[in-house]
């Protein structure tokens, strides 16, 4: 596939998370980009070789376009009036600097379960009592992105 | 899941042990929110096509974060 036309792609993803939350299907890109369904699919390939998104394994599905994920996570994120779900503690404030917007994050303690909220606003994090811990080291995240 | 919020350095050493895992790294909300601004402002940009491990490395640098835990 023509290089430009799969960046292209990769913005039309993202712009799609941003309006409905959701990573358009691969009948969405298709139907977008004029293309067949297996064109579409090995566009969706070569931006998850490439670790521009991260497919569901097994499927065509978006699982991850970082900072948003493609499922329902316990780090919710509503900002512009939407609710977005992040993929980990770090995605969580990835959204709103991704978004450049204010924020409001829902997440939980994941030893006790006990809420940690987080707001964004102008540019700022208010301060939190929690801290985030980081188990893998980083020469290893790419080794098994759906879990780091 | 590797990056995790905790309510405390307790309950993270509560977690780590019943896991049996070895501590990683640990980031205050602000600079997990410095490192965040840095790694995402641009990611919503068509002119975003990933980064170099060295451009990576910067941003790190640019947090703080200079222990090996951050290194190739």
């Amino acid at each position: 596939m023509d290089e430009n036309r799969l960046w292209e792609i990769r913005a039309y993803v993202y712009r799609h998370i941003v309006q409905t939350t959701r990573p358009p299907l691969v009948n969405d890109i298709a139907s977008e980009f004029n293309l067949s369904h297996e064109q579409a699919v090995a566009a969706y390939e070569e931006l998850h070789q490439r670790h521009a998104l991260v497919l569901q394994p097994g499927t065509h599905e978006i699982r991850m376009a970082n900072p948003f994920s493609g499922v329902g996570t316990r780090f919710r994120v509503r900002a512009n009036d939407r609710e977005y779900f992040a993929n980990c503690a770090w995605d969580s404030l990835g959204i709103p600097a991704a978004l450049h917007a204010d924020a409001e994050i829902e997440a939980s303690c994941a030893q006790s379960g006990e809420p940690i909220q987080l707001r964004v606003v102008d540019g700022q994090v208010q301060s939190s009592d929690a801290l985030v811990h980081f188990l893998i080291p980083f020469r290893e995240w790419y080794e098994d992105l759906v879990s780091t | 899941m590797n990056m995790l919020f905790f309510r405390s350095e307790e309950a993270l050493e509560q977690w780590l042990a019943s896991k049996g895992s070895a501590r990683g790294a640990v980031l205050s909300i602000a600079q997990l929110w410095e490192l965040s601004q840095r790694w995402y402002q641009d990611r919503l940009s068509p002119e975003y096509h990933g980064r170099t491990v060295e451009q990576v490395q910067e941003i790190f640098r640019g947090v703080g974060l200079t222990s090996t835990f951050w290194s190739i």
